[in-house]
């Protein structure tokens, strides 16, 4: 298993340029229903799926510092709600340590979920006002759904980037 | 290192180390951020450029196939409207250039006056709790935080972020955006009478006032009797030593009106929704009605200056416990298909921004 900061460094800045490129081109012009879909809060909840909390959360912490600075968005807003997504998603692995693909997709489901709730509750927590409107109603269900059908590539690719192997059954010798 | 943390451990040093960059990012002229954003920017250009390289064509294709019928029937209706379009431009034009000469005669200046930098939009909000749109101008062109930024059809928002080839701009739906605007509205007579608190003849006009002045605390009235008269003079073709001339005058009476100025806020509400026009003194009676159009109200707190066009109100609704009602304003420029845009160079007071 690789070190996080070493794992960061070459593996998840390279990834998250490329998946943050498709971000602010493909899924911010072609959207589903007015909806952006999140491809780089779905890579978050997969390094959280596939790496565990701890790693899941700074992943998602590192993924959303770019997103600010290439969005402008405020910096660690984002930050903040990609690492609660990788935090939340990685709890499938205190279920099982070797899910189920469909399990792991739950679980991506739900951490991108609250990742992306999480952004307008912090803008309002910071003086923001305006975007806890009944337009998270929609909003929410596409970014999950999206995340969901993702996750099969973006929870080995995040497990992959947040240096963490993938855990295997062994059998104890008698 | 990190990963010997506990779960409660890394939501707390999450959770503060967030805090503390949007506290710092919050403050005004952050350099240590700013540098990060422009170098970072500077990183990111060539993947957003691979990026729509590999999609673009792909989707076009997609979209020629899918919406071929639609397309057609598009530019159908496009060649209609800019058929009829000929016909307002010419009475806009003729319009604008008497503006314009009233407010040379009067010294003022409108928005017209002040340069503008070009642009072409290069993203949307790539988030769904933003309305921005990132555009090819930054400082190295003359842009700074707080710009004003129009197109063809009117104000579509300000300049909040600037990188050295590139600028954020946040649109006027989004709830963070405010602008002071205005509208002139035109009142019957028998409605202005019965709102007016005084009338006085005027005999010097001095600024927008021409004819008869009225004013309350928040509103200009203003009457206006428009004579237009208009000589044609031209000398015919000489044809076997004899000259023809013709001399044709027409002469045009406007009935007369009253126009009445209304100021206030207007904001954002969210993309997809119309904007909020506040009017200042909320206990005046209104005149403004569905149609009137907005506009930036200018002056030295304000983030544009006068006479940019904003939206036209599209619903004026009362409002229980307040004689001001909620004035609806659907903005002229569409939000959603911005190609090209105008960075206007004014710089608003700081205070402002």
């Amino acid at each position: 298993m690789r070190s996080l900061p070493f794992a960061l460094f070459t593996r998840l800045v390279p990834v998250a340029l490329v998946v943050l490129g498709i971000q602010r081109t493909v899924c911010a012009t072609y959207r589903v229903d007015g909806v952006a879909i999140q491809v780089v809060l779905a890579l978050a909840a997969g390094a959280g799926a596939g790496a565990g909390s701890e790693r899941g959360a700074f992943a998602g912490f590192a993924l959303g510092m770019m997103y600010d600075l290439g969005v402008g968005t405020p910096l660690g807003l984002t930050a903040l709600a990609y690492g609660l997504a990788g935090l939340t998603s990685g709890y499938v692995l205190s279920i099982t340590p070797d899910p189920q693909w469909w399990l792991a997709a739950i679980f991506v489901s739900i951490g991108s979920a609250v990742g992306e709730v999480a952004i307008p509750v912090v803008k309002f927590l910071t003086g923001q006002e305006g975007w806890l409107t009944n337009r998270l109603i929609l909003v929410i269900p596409i970014v999950a759904g999206a995340a969901t059908l993702l996750s099969p590539l973006f929870v080995p690719l995040g497990r992959w980037c947040a240096g963490a192997k993938r855990r295997t059954w062994r059998a104890i010798p008698e | 290192m990190f990963s010997s943390l506990s779960r409660r451990r890394v939501v707390v040093l999450l959770i503060l180390t967030s805090l503390l960059l949007i506290t710092l990012d919050r403050r005004a002229n952050n350099v240590v951020i700013d540098k990060a954003r422009q170098a970072f920017s500077v990183v990111i250009r060539p993947f957003d450029i691979a990026a729509n390289a590999v999609s673009k064509p792909i989707a076009n294709a997609w979209y020629g196939i899918t919406h071929y019928d639609d397309v057609k029937t598009e530019n159908q209706a496009l060649h209609d409207q800019i058929e009829h379009q000929k016909g307002a431009e010419i009475e806009a034009k003729t319009a604008i250039n008497i503006a314009n000469d009233l407010l040379k005669l009067n010294r003022l200046t409108s928005a017209r006056n002040i340069k503008g930098v070009a642009a072409r939009v290069i993203g949307d909000a790539p988030s769904n709790f933003q309305n921005t749109i990132e555009v090819t101008v930054g400082s190295r062109d003359g842009v700074a935080v707080g710009m004003p930024v129009t197109d063809g059809a009117g104000l579509i928002g300000k300049v909040t972020k600037v990188n050295p080839d590139s600028s954020f701009v946040m649109l006027i739906t989004d709830p963070q955006y405010a602008v002071q605007a205005q509208v002139f509205s035109r009142v019957d007579q028998a409605d202005a009478s019965s709102t007016t608190s005084s009338t006085t003849p005027n005999t010097a006009p001095s600024g927008r006032q021409l004819g008869t002045t009225t004013s309350t605390s928040t509103t200009t009235t203003t009457t206006t009797p428009v004579t237009t008269t208009t000589t044609i003079s031209a000398l015919g073709a000489t044809a076997g030593g004899t000259t023809t001339s013709s001399t044709s005058t027409t002469s045009t009476t406007l009935p007369s009106f009253r126009v009445r100025r209304e100021t206030g806020d207007v904001t954002g509400q969210g993309a997809g929704r119309p904007l909020l026009f506040s009017l200042i003194d909320d206990t005046a009676l209104t005149n403004v009605k569905i149609g009137d159009v907005v506009e930036t109200a200018g002056g030295t707190k304000s983030l544009a200056p006068q006479s940019i066009p904003i939206g036209t109100i599209t619903a004026v609704t009362s409002r229980l416990g307040s004689r001001s009602p909620i004035v609806e304003v659907e903005p002229n420029a569409s939000l959603t298909q911005l190609n090209f845009v105008s960075v206007v160079l004014f710089v608003p007071n700081q205070a402002a921004i």
